[in-house]
């Protein structure tokens, strides 16, 4: 609105440019936040619903090669089967659904360490994809917080803190720490998706913050993703790249309406 | 009662106000791109764990959606303060003026009403979802990409006691003309009086 007009050939100054540069990221078309997040989130009770019917067909495929025989004779059944299954296509236009998404996080915790193996592999994957074409959107923005020299590591992380956090979550990650020989800590002690988690029952039960913060672990997973996809669209395959997140404690001073702890990813690359 | 006879050309005239003005003010945005690219992340991820059994991706994003869809429909009714719509057509201009754009910043057209006026499409002339997206060969004959649409809808419409199906009829990235989408009341759903109260 009251951006001073710019001339032409003219050296902007970093200021001139970061304003320009909002306003051109204002300009871009949006959705609602909220859509997006409901989205984002959604994918864990997905990845474990998935897992739970792929596995269900591996054991399927594993049975039916017992019947291969038996099914031959049944051939000439199958058309008339067939016409009917057509019909029923049509008539049944809404699915089987799957359980509700809040008993699917549950079984996620409950369920055996294959499976969770697999949600937890599937979250990642998923996050990587969405990290590695992050990259691409960002750095041909002509974003002038970006300059990556001899892709260096700590430039790409505060890359990934200011930048990617931002458009994704719409707030930066909260603290950067580094011993500068490949070990970063980054911590966010209001992680936005499981901002409003809450699990009922008595505050006081040291028992009730376990079931919660076990309950939201999943939701980790996707940053994680994320994290190593944006590292290795930069440069940094994710053979050197090990990626962890656990939860911290808040340091004081921060909402205590919100969950009540903090997430710390803790990335470590290997020597090349 | 005077106000319950306003021409439905002045309703959906408010209407959209309404949701032009919840989306300008009211509504945290994020970059549309991000979006799309995230569920095309998910989408390809699904396409590979049922190896391009499209159907089941098909009815995966459904369910998917239609989970979104029960918890998506509280925030609409908290943002927009809306009353329950006396008919279909009402819900119709509701879905169109309101939710699409208040959720997706677009608004389809309503269109090829049924003559019980109990059925109609919503034409797409645009789709956040799909935005640079070409599917591959083998994927335009089963995919509907963008399903999770209508399970999102189907969800929504169920908790405001609408028992509707809800399918694509076709889509630009099948290469048909149109990207629209077919909503269809089965029945409206009784509200449920605790036993012994009557």
């Amino acid at each position: 609105m009251s951006t001073p007009p710019i001339q032409t050939g003219q050296v902007l100054t970093s200021q001139q440019k970061a304003q320009q540069f909002k306003l051109f990221e204002d300009s871009l078309p949006k959705v609602n936040q909220l859509a997006f997040q409901l989205l984002l989130n959604e994918v864990v009770p997905l990845s474990m619903a998935v897992e739970e019917k792929v596995f269900d067909d591996k054991i399927q495929v594993n049975e039916s090669e017992d019947q291969t025989n038996q099914k031959a004779e049944d051939v000439d059944n199958s058309d008339a089967s067939n016409i009917t299954k057509d019909i029923e296509d049509k008539l049944h236009i809404t699915p089987e659904l799957d359980l509700p998404s809040h008993v699917l996080i549950h079984q996620i915790s409950t369920t055996n360490a294959e499976k969770r193996e697999g949600v937890i592999k599937r979250l990642q994957s998923i996050g990587f994809n969405i990290g590695s074409k992050l990259t691409e959107l960002l750095v041909f923005k002509n974003n002038p917080n970006i300059r990556f020299k001899d892709a260096e590591v700590l430039l790409i992380m505060k890359f990934i803190c200011r930048d990617v956090w931002k458009q994704i979550y719409g707030k930066q990650i909260d603290n950067l720490k580094t011993n500068h020989r490949g070990t970063f800590y980054l911590f966010d002690y209001d992680y936005r998706p499981i901002r409003n988690f809450v699990v009922d029952g008595d505050i006081s039960d040291p028992s009730l913050l376990e079931k919660e913060t076990s309950l939201a672990q999943p939701f980790l997973e996707i940053p994680i993703g994320i994290i190593t996809g944006v590292l290795s669209s930069l440069g940094f395959k994710s053979e050197v790249v090990a990626c962890k997140a656990s939860f911290v404690d808040k340091p004081d001073g921060t909402s205590k309406l919100n969950f009540p702890k903090g997430v710390s990813f803790h990335i470590q690359i290997v020597n090349q | 009662m005077s106000t319950t006879d306003k021409t439905s050309s002045s309703h959906s005239k408010s209407l959209k106000i309404i949701g032009d003005e919840i989306w300008k003010n009211k509504t945290e945005k994020i970059n549309a791109e991000l979006f799309a690219m995230t569920y095309g992340s998910i989408v390809s991820q699904l396409c590979q764990d049922f190896q391009r059994d499209y159907k089941k991706v098909n009815d995966q994003l459904f369910t998917m959606g239609y989970n979104i869809g029960v918890r998506l429909i509280e925030d609409f009714l908290a943002r927009t303060a809306m009353p329950r719509c006396e008919d279909m057509v009402r819900t119709a201009e509701v879905i169109s003026k309101c939710a699409f754009k208040i959720f997706l910043n677009i608004s389809p057209q309503v269109s090829n009403w049924s003559p019980n006026k109990e059925a109609f499409s919503l034409i797409f002339p645009e789709n956040p979802l799909s935005e640079f997206v070409e599917l591959p060969m083998d994927a335009t004959k089963d995919l509907w990409y963008s399903n999770i649409l209508c399970g999102v809808m189907k969800g929504a419409l169920e908790m405001v006691q609408l028992d509707c199906d809800v399918y694509f009829v076709s889509d630009v990235l099948r290469s048909e003309q149109q990207t629209e989408i077919r909503v269809k009341l089965n029945k409206v759903l009784r509200d449920e009086i605790p036993i012994g109260e009557d």
